[in-house]
């Protein structure tokens, strides 16, 4: 499968970045290129011009700073989970750059590229000939969405592992363009709309993630459930932050829906309360209902909430074990 | 447009002349010959492709070529030391760690790149780590022994 053609270029700083950015809509970032390059040859992503960034120097990186944990965007998901200090402090997010594909993704994939992935479909990533089967899809520049056989709007599931680890971390992000820089929720980051899934402005580049003080203060965990435990997408994948001494919860959720969902009614039911076998059987039933995903792989929404529910009890219970 | 690059494979350079949509798997096979590196489901997901740049495992067939200038590529023609086999390929020809072959270099180069990073790793982290190479033969069980005698013979001798 060749690449379809493309300029390339290999800007020195993030403000040549972002002018080539500014300069061509229709230029993409290449990082570690696991999502991209098999989109491209799938031809559903045809960017005019490829932005290598990894000659921008200083974007791969993981320091602590007063209990604030920043990580670099060309960070490779295999660093993340192998230092020290991000195993001890922040589980969940160790668990989840080890589950992304294979060893090889590891070692290749970025954690700025696999916040910023696109969505996945059972329509949308497929190879040229069999999509040609029916009209082009909504995602793929069509009309229409095959999943809820609508027009004009995209159902595509948002199926990374970095961001639901990140989300119930309440991690921030900075976005860093020509003239500009930006500090914002990650949550507010995903924009909800399978077609264009994050809320980029014009010209502008992940530069950093930020993990508050706080989130190290708690005990986190990522559960995947895929089909296989190694190359696989996520059927369902499950973040959750607790810290018992403070009673507060953290949950989210990722496949289930066009972004990473933050599970506010679980996390509204469980804060302030110890976790009981009640207390987890009840949240175990609200995180059931707290998504309604769609048919975008060949799972059903049904099966995937019950596995919502499932992947949160035994959550609890591993916080429940630690804390005897 | 092409542009001429400069690539550093098994310890030769090569001056070649590349389209940026060149996928480091292309140019292996088909500008420089070095046919070792299989082309599988071409899409990352097999491993067949496997390569090792600066060390480490890579997917060449999601890897641009021109993204691999100043790095250093080993492929399964380069893994021997002066007309030695590496001790992967000579454990898994004594184990009998293939039957087609086809995911050989894959295999013997991810294995490279796990016992480059980790002295003697345990069965469970090999087999973990290595899921990224299908086999369709399915001879898994010989490749792990074969990685596990490698394993131990590297640390017999460090």
């Amino acid at each position: 499968m060749r690449l379809p053609k493309f300029r390339y270029m290999e800007p020195k700083s993030i403000k040549e970045a972002s002018t080539i950015l500014l300069d061509e809509p229709g230029a993409k970032i290449l990082a570690g290129g696991t999502d991209i390059l098999p989109n491209m040859k799938h031809k559903v992503e045809l960017p005019s011009v490829v932005v290598n960034i990894k000659k921008i120097p200083e974007l791969d990186f993981i320091r602590k700073d007063n209990g604030v944990t920043r990580i670099g965007p060309l960070t490779s998901l295999k660093k993340i989970y192998q230092n020290e200090s991000v195993k001890a402090g922040l589980p969940a997010l160790a668990s989840a750059a080890s589950s992304v594909g294979s060893y090889h993704h590891q070692n290749m994939g970025t954690i700025g590229g696999n916040i910023c992935q696109q969505n996945r479909c059972k329509y949308f990533n497929q190879s040229q000939w069999w999509r040609s089967a029916r009209p082009l899809c909504v995602k793929a520049g069509g009309e229409i969405c095959h999943v809820v056989n609508r027009e004009e709007i995209c159902y595509s599931a948002y199926s990374g592992d970095m961001a639901p680890a990140l989300l119930a971390l309440n991690a921030r992000i900075i976005l860093e363009s020509k003239e500009d820089s930006r500090e914002i929720p990650l949550e507010t980051f995903f924009s909800g709309d399978g077609k264009a899934p994050l809320n980029f402005k014009r010209g502008e580049i992940l530069t950093e993630i930020i993990v508050p003080e706080g989130s190290s203060r708690g005990f986190s965990s990522y559960l995947k459930f895929a089909n296989r435990e190694s190359i696989d997408f996520p059927i369902v994948g499950t973040a959750f932050w607790a810290s018992t001494g403070e009673k507060e919860y953290r949950v989210a959720f990722t496949a289930v829906d066009r972004r990473p969902l933050r599970g506010r009614d679980v996390e509204n039911f469980l804060n302030g309360k110890d976790l009981s076998d009640e207390v987890r059987e009840e949240a175990v039933s609200i995180a059931s209902k707290a998504a309604t995903p769609v048919k975008t792989s060949v799972y059903s929404p049904s099966y995937k909430r019950n596995i919502m529910g499932r992947l949160l009890r035994v959550a609890i219970d591993e916080v429940m074990r630690r804390e005897g | 447009m092409k542009s001429a690059i400069k690539l550093k494979v098994n310890g030769d350079d090569h001056e070649l002349l590349v389209s940026p949509n060149n996928t480091l798997l292309e140019v292996l096979r088909e500008k420089l010959g070095l046919t070792g590196t299989k082309q599988g489901c071409d899409l990352g997901a097999c491993g067949a492709c496997t390569v090792l740049v600066d060390g480490e495992s890579r997917l060449s067939c999601i890897m641009l070529a021109v993204d691999a200038v100043g790095k250093e590529i080993i492929t399964i023609e380069g893994i021997e030391e002066n007309g030695h086999l590496d001790p992967l390929q000579a454990a898994f020809v004594e184990k009998g760690g293939l039957q087609c072959g086809f995911c050989t270099p894959g295999m013997i180069l991810t294995a490279r790149s796990i016992l480059n990073e980790e002295a003697r790793p345990t069965e469970e982290t090999i087999k973990r780590k290595m899921a990224g190479n299908l086999c369709r033969c399915t001879g898994y069980k010989k490749i792990v022994e074969a990685v596990m005698t490698a394993n131990e013979q590297t640390g017999e001798g460090a």
